[in-house]
């Protein structure tokens, strides 16, 4: 017999704050808070376009964690948000309540700062820069521990490194864990950083947005990235009602599936995330008709803008021209692993404000979709669950469904 | 005859490929290692260090598939013991549809040769003058997406990265997501191809040991010893897998991950996370024929395996024999538990317990070490592994199915 699981607490770090109500004022807007970034510096790339985080200065990074907070900035971001996530959820570290809970942290880029810092040194140093300190740096699986250890977790500490989407796979397994009686609390989220990889393929590859990134829009030009992390607490239904807890959603599912077509290039048909949607409301018990907002993957290029709405209207069929879908990705940018952690969020805030997000900078829907894109303002719907898509390189998609609060 | 619906659903392994410097086939393996023989070595270039590297690997030898040549070594063995493990497993060329296959693939340090080349690159050369095929490579999820991608894996591509602890967590996610039937048949792979600079780093921070100085649970360690490997299990229901006229080598039971940031503690926590796993396989540690280990020779990991298996099998009247296949193959960081697990399959299923290579003065008393091979009757193995960050992780593997 599976568990209930729902959701008790949210913390989200991203280029619209480190709180609940920046983010979905953000959100709300219409906005875009994609800029000149500051922090980071690629070769060649003399002005780098992304939503870049401020690190609240009452949140450093322990002196345990590492020495140097710029290249141990994907772990500082996602420790700002598990502290967050905790209090949000009415929970201090260490906790009582937290015996026996863990935490799935999923990062598509993960510690790839300690890389370009070892590079940036072996150029003038050569093997002399490779020091003793280097293999514990940049073990990924620190990104995880670094939550643990922090919050005082014991149970299950895992780091899911399953690209962009990760976040959502990270939801997922917390997910199982908690059903299933393993624990009665995980932490689950995604956090990435910007790094040389990502701006400079991407950018090699021109699936860099020249402009801004505009999901679904017939004038889309790409991507454009965002730093941040997003954790959630999940909770089993009867622990959280025990300790009194305030439940904002419910998680009721997940689907997962690979595209196993290229390393880079999604299914044209959306083949791949049609089976994830349809494993994730088959195992929920939930029928197409109960969704009432689609969290789009939504990146702005046009292979993932032209699959995603195929599986869509395979899955929907003709009620997928009036379900609501937007895309958090042209307002906080893509945060990579971090993307579908957010973006569960972002549905959370949409269940309780029973407000569908609209997509920033999408002006001009593409004719080719006639989809009921969410655009300009917030749309007020009756919301009773929410499919949040996520896809990553490699073709591996996970979709997670979240309801409101039982 | 119809089988116990328990028997049914029981999670089996039914393929297994394996690649060590001892062997291609997990017979050759197992005897090397019930012979106690070891990989252990001096090793001169590029960075002289004592540990155990594939001579001449040729992954052409074992599989070919389509863009092996822009892989690195550590994906490459991957796509060579996956290949083994399905073919073991009756699944190439069978039909079984790719929307039911799924992998798994438990990956720390996969990806980092290729992100390590691709960086250095665009640091010094500029992003105009990189190879921009490394780039989707240079990802943690690479190695495991580019094994699902190879093979037609279309039910799940998953990457954990939890250290030594990888390769038994993906089991039990493994086990996990072929029991809820979101896959029919899962590939749960890691593979370790070494790294200069990780050596190096490992090297400058006294971590390994020198020629002569590799020992396991023993006092006159004076440190650990990087191996390569790479090992892959097929995972489907027992039921499935007797349909379709597949055999069920072992059975792959609970599986617990525990947590704690401090020596001490990890010991606790890995005492706990053996104690789930055997409640989860509604197994006593009385029945535990045996115990596979994941002590490497350094004095803090060696401290908290031994000092956790003393904690569980304290009271325990027959104690189970403790092996560590890491005395003969070296640490393989994420393939560990995964070498473990088939070393396991190996012994239970008619094979012998493997010695630990070296074994003389113990660096903590009280448990039955192996120190020559012998047959193992009770049929449930333990295998435990840690990470350096903290993570512990446990596992039980069966010859029979559990059944309620």
């Amino acid at each position: 017999m599976k568990r209930r699981v729902v959701i008790t607490g949210c913390g989200a770090l991203t280029a619209a704050g480190s709180t609940l109500d920046s983010l979905w004022a953000a959100l709300l807007s219409g906005k875009s808070l994609l800029g000149t970034v500051t922090n980071f510096a690629c070769p060649e790339i003399d002005v780098l376009s992304g939503a870049e985080v401020q690190i609240p200065g009452s949140d450093p990074l322990p002196e345990s964690v590492d020495s140097d907070a710029f290249r141990a900035r994907c772990c500082h971001i996602a420790l700002v948000a598990a502290r967050s996530a905790i209090a949000h959820a009415g929970l201090a570290p260490h906790a009582q309540a937290l015996a026996g809970a863990g935490v799935v942290l999923g990062s598509t880029m993960a510690e790839e700062r300690q890389v370009g810092d070892l590079s940036a040194r072996w150029v003038k140093q050569g093997s002399d820069s490779v020091d003793g300190g280097f293999l514990d740096r940049v073990d990924n699986h620190k990104l995880a521990a670094s939550i643990a250890s922090e919050i005082g977790l014991s149970g299950p500490v895992l780091l899911n490194a399953t690209a962009c989407s990760s976040g959502n796979a990270a939801v997922a397994w917390a997910f199982d864990l908690v059903a299933d009686g393993t624990t009665d609390v995980m932490l689950a989220g995604g956090a990435d950083t910007f790094t040389h990889v990502v701006f400079c393929g991407f950018t090699r590859m021109s699936a860099l947005s020249k402009t801004v990134c505009k999901p679904f829009d017939k004038n889309r030009d790409g991507v454009s990235f965002g730093e941040g992390a997003g954790i959630v607490v999940l909770e089993e239904l009867e622990h959280a009602k025990a300790r009194g807890a305030h439940i904002l959603a419910e998680v009721v599912g997940y689907g997962l599936s690979n595209d196993a077509y290229h390393v880079t290039a999604p299914e044209p048909n959306g083949a791949g995330f049609v089976r994830a949607m349809e494993q994730a409301l088959a195992t929920s018990d939930t029928s197409p008709g109960d969704i009432g907002y689609v969290c789009a993957h939504g990146t702005g290029t046009l292979y993932n803008d032209q699959g995603e709405v195929r599986a869509m209207k395979a899955v929907f069929g003709d009620a997928a021209a009036t379900i609501p879908i937007s895309s958090i990705k042209s307002t906080i940018g893509h945060t990579n692993g971090a993307a579908g952690a957010i973006a569960t969020i972002a549905c959370v805030l949409a269940l309780a404000h029973q407000v569908v997000p609209p997509t920033a900078n999408l002006v001009e829907p593409d004719p080719e979709f006639g989809m009921s894109f969410v655009t300009g303002e917030g749309r007020k719907v009756a919301l009773s669950a929410c499919l949040n898509m996520s896809a990553g390189f490699g073709g591996s998609n996970v979709c997670v469904l979240i309801a409101r609060a039982p | 005859m119809s089988a116990h619906p328990a028997q049914n659903s029981a999670v089996a392994v039914t393929g297994v490929g394996i690649l060590t410097p001892l062997g291609d086939t997990l017979a050759a393996v197992c005897d090397a290692l019930t012979a106690g023989r070891t990989s252990i070595a001096p090793e001169e270039s590029p960075v002289p260090f004592v540990g155990s590297r594939f001579a001449d690997f040729d992954a052409t030898r074992y599989a070919n598939v389509r863009g092996m040549r822009v892989y690195n070594r550590t994906t490459r063995l991957g796509i060579c013991a996956t290949r083994l493990a399905l073919v073991d497993a009756g699944l190439i060329d069978s039909g079984f549809p790719g929307e039911r296959l799924g992998v798994i693939m438990a990956s720390t340090f996969g990806h980092l040769d290729t992100l390590i080349e691709y960086d250095r690159s665009l640091v010094a050369n500029g992003p105009s003058r990189t190879n921009p095929a490394l780039m989707p490579l240079a990802i943690p999820s690479a190695p495991g997406a580019a094994i699902a991608l190879s093979f037609g894996a279309k039910a799940c591509s998953i990457t954990l990265a939890d250290g030594g602890a990888s390769s038994l967590d993906a089991l039990g996610l493994g086990v996990r997501l072929v029991r809820d039937g979101r896959v029919s048949a899962c590939v749960v792979v890691a593979a370790y191809g070494l790294i200069d600079e990780l050596i190096l780093s490992a090297k400058r921070a006294g971590q390994l040991a020198g020629a002569g100085e590799f020992l396991v649970f023993d006092e006159r360690s004076r440190g650990t010893a990087f191996g390569e490997a790479t090992v892959a299990l097929v995972l489907e229901r027992a039921g499935d897998a007797r349909e379709r006229g597949a055999r069920s080598k072992a059975f792959v039971g609970g599986q617990a991950s525990t947590f704690s940031s401090s020596h001490e503690g990890m010991i606790e926590a890995l005492t706990s996370a053996c104690r789930q796993a055997l409640r989860l396989s509604a197994t006593t540690p009385d029945e535990l024929g045996l115990v596979l280990s994941g002590a490497n020779g350094t004095q803090a990991t060696d401290t908290i395996e031994a000092r956790a298996l003393l904690s569980l099998l304290g009271g325990v009247s027959r104690q189970p024999a403790v092996a560590a296949i890491k005395s003969s193959l070296g640490e393989s960081e994420d393939a560990s538990g995964l070498l473990s697990a088939a070393s396991a399959i190996a012994t239970l299923t008619g094979g012998l317990a493997p010695p630990i290579v070296g074994l003389g003065q113990p660096l903590v008393t009280g448990l039955r070490y192996l120190t020559q091979a012998e047959p193992v009757e009770r049929g449930h193995a333990l295998i435990t592994a840690t990470s350096r960050t903290g993570a512990c992780s446990a596992l039980v593997v069966s010859r029979e199915a559990h059944v309620d």
